[in-house]
């Protein structure tokens, strides 16, 4: 560790090389006037460079995938995936999202949201809802631009959440990469654990494999090297 | 250079008879004058009410400055326009719920904040984290630290009269803007940090930005230098303006560049490395003249060695975890959620309850943000919640100073000790 060092008295640490005529000036830096010009040519320089604004309104900023912009609920096969467990409002800092959970007994799912409701003027797209969802159901959307005339208006319901999952693919996939990975361990061979998972609902798991022949594939597969350890 | 012979030599006053004739005008439009046994309301006392909403003082800080003439005699400060009991919030939310709230304090490098919270938390609750999370953590914090000292930068230029000097810094900061969209997932409030690391790991866009970066940005700083190193007209709106000597500083409680610009070389990062400031070598620049010019060579050389630190950082980032695997601590993986009881459960676990840290214990923990020391202290009582988050502010310390070292100064170099100070409002009032 390196020790702080000289705290007893004042000291000048310069790291700037001219630091013995950092205050003197010469004749010709007193006159002030070269230094003008030469303040004004890398003004005009400037010129050439390459903008960095953006014309917005006529021009729309694409965000990329790790973007948290509007919370949506994901469509999954025309409905949601939402399984109103309230986790994402209790999370939720500014406390936005509000549902009421119903039941309905033909859906393999069972429970639903009766009314889903996030306030878009309180959200303060912190990403806490994705972050805990265990349904993979509420994630943040690219849409950054939104604009309401009245509070009551502001208040997003069911209707205006549910985004198709094909759309959300980009961030779907980012998350994948980026956040839901175990940490180092290989996790894969877990999915099967749960085939009620309401986001795995249009996978075929059913392998034809017989309970004694799935239990000697999860040994075979405990002794395999994970094929990413988080690579990078 | 000699605001306090000239305090001295001159002493305004004005032609009697103008002021006569002044008066009687007044009271020609039916207005009467209450003239005081000592004072002449119309002589060169006056009581200046700067802000709080005036664009130079950075916010929304007041000022009310006694003045005779030009000269300020007396300043005192009015804090508090921007307080929204963020500490009273905390005791209401869970430490995980209550770091978003962090970003909104020191707005200018809300990654230091972040950081700052998780690590204090991680203190109390005695929580490992992962190596590369530190490494992500450290990047994070300088690159906050460039985006606040270029926000001063441009505005102590700006407040000095020079206005596309601004702009200038602000095409940098836009650069540093993008790179935080593509590291964190936002340009502004960040929320990376988590208690146990940090939220996900650098994508391949992020970290070719941040390459990018720290190899183009010396060239600007060189350049910026250049234009100001040796010009008279900045050096005379800055040279022996605002001065704070050593010990006067270490009384008031001066931090961060403030305090260095007085010759006092202290700075959290080597003094109490947290993080792995440790394992990177860098200079802490130090200046004695204690003047506003002490305090821009001061920040422009910590940017220098920021930029350092970010290069070491990328050299030597490990693999790895980026978040503590102990699901009594942090967040498990989302793939143990989705496929396994015990995830979910630890899942509903944290957010409900959050990481509980011993009962009785408290714990503070400072970093060096940009502005100086930021600290967290944390009481716990064995709950998911504080039950008291005191936040050390660097902000509201160094305006204590302001209120100091604008005494005696002209009224025209008020925005630029300001701009030296460099406060940030929301970081004061909390």
């Amino acid at each position: 560790m390196a020790q702080p060092t000289n705290l007893e008295k004042p000291r000048a640490n310069a790291l700037n090389k001219d630091y013995d005529r950092e205050r003197s000036f010469s004749f010709l830096e007193n006159i002030y006037l070269p230094e003008i010009f030469k303040a004004l040519w890398y003004s005009f320089k400037q010129i050439f460079q390459p903008t960095v604004t953006m014309s917005y309104p006529e021009e729309k900023w694409d965000p990329p995938a790790i973007f948290r912009g509007r919370p949506v609920l994901v469509e999954d096969n025309g409905k949601e995936r939402c399984v109103a467990c309230g986790l994402c409002a209790r999370a939720c800092p500014p406390l936005a999202i509000s549902m009421q959970a119903n039941e309905d007994a033909d859906d393999p799912k069972e429970r639903y949201p009766d009314f889903f409701e996030i306030n878009m003027l309180r959200c303060i797209y912190c990403g806490y809802c994705e972050e805990v969802c265990p349904e993979e159901a509420i994630v943040m959307s690219k849409d950054y631009d939104i604009v309401f005339e009245s509070r009551e208006e502001a208040v997003y319901d069911k209707e205006r959440l549910l985004v198709p999952k094909e759309d959300l693919q980009e961030r779907l996939d980012f998350l994948r990469t980026y956040k839901n990975r175990q940490f180092g361990q290989f996790w894969d061979f877990q999915e099967e654990n749960n085939i009620h998972s309401v986001r795995d609902r249009d996978r075929e798991f059913n392998s034809g494999l017989s309970l004694v022949e799935l239990l000697e594939r999860q040994k075979e597969n405990d002794t395999v090297e994970a094929d990413s350890k988080w690579a990078r | 250079m000699s605001t306090k012979k000239l305090k001295d030599k001159v002493k305004p006053t004005f032609f009697k008879e103008h002021q006569e004739k002044l008066y009687q005008a007044l009271e020609d439009k039916h207005t009467t004058v209450e003239i005081m046994k000592d004072k002449d309301p119309l002589g060169t006392e006056m009581i200046l009410n700067m802000g709080p909403q005036h664009p130079a003082t950075h916010g929304v800080l007041r000022l009310a400055l006694q003045l005779n003439g030009e000269i300020i005699e007396k300043a005192k400060l009015d804090v508090g326009y921007l307080h929204r009991g963020v500490e009273k919030i905390a005791e209401n939310k869970t430490y995980q719920e209550f770091m978003p709230y962090t970003d909104r304090m020191d707005y200018l490098s809300p990654y230091s904040n972040n950081v700052a919270l998780c690590t204090a938390v991680e203190k109390i609750a005695n929580v490992e984290v992962p190596e590369r999370a530190h490494y992500i953590r450290m990047i994070g914090c300088e690159l906050a630290r460039i985006s606040s000292h270029l926000l001063w930068l441009g505005t102590l230029v700006m407040d000095a009269g020079a206005v596309s000097f601004f702009i200038w810094t602000f095409r940098e900061r836009e650069k540093l803007y993008d790179i935080f969209d593509q590291l964190t997932g936002h340009r502004f409030t960040v929320s990376h940090a988590r208690i146990g690391g940090v939220a996900n790991d650098i994508t391949d866009t992020a970290m070719a930005m941040i390459k990018d970066f720290a190899n183009d940005f010396p060239q600007e700083l060189k350049d910026w230098h250049g234009l100001l190193d040796r010009n008279r007209i900045f050096f005379d709106r800055n040279e022996g303006v605002g001065v704070l000597k050593t010990e006067e500083a270490l009384n008031k409680g001066a931090c961060g560049p403030t305090l260095r610009g007085s010759g006092y070389a202290y700075d959290i990062r080597k003094f109490a490395p947290y993080a792995r400031y440790d394992e990177v070598e860098f200079e802490v620049p130090t200046r004695l003249e204690g003047d506003n010019l002490a305090r821009y060579y001061v920040r422009m050389e910590e940017m220098h060695e920021s930029i350092r630190i970010i290069q070491q950082c990328l050299d030597k980032l490990p693999k790895g975890p980026i978040r503590t695997d102990n699901a009594k601590q942090a967040y498990p993986s989302k793939d143990e959620v989705y496929y396994s009881m015990e995830g979910m459960i630890h899942d509903f676990m944290m957010t409900d309850t959050g990481i509980c840290p011993p009962e009785g214990a408290e714990a503070y923990h400072a970093v060096e943000a940009a502005k100086g020391e930021l600290g967290y202290f944390i009481q716990s009582d064995g709950t998911g919640h504080p039950w008291r988050l005191k936040i050390k502010a660097p902000s509201f310390a160094n305006l204590q100073i302001l209120e100091f070292i604008l005494d005696g100064e002209m009224v025209a170099d008020t925005v630029v000790i300001i701009g030296g100070v460099d406060p940030v409002m929301g970081e004061c009032d909390k």
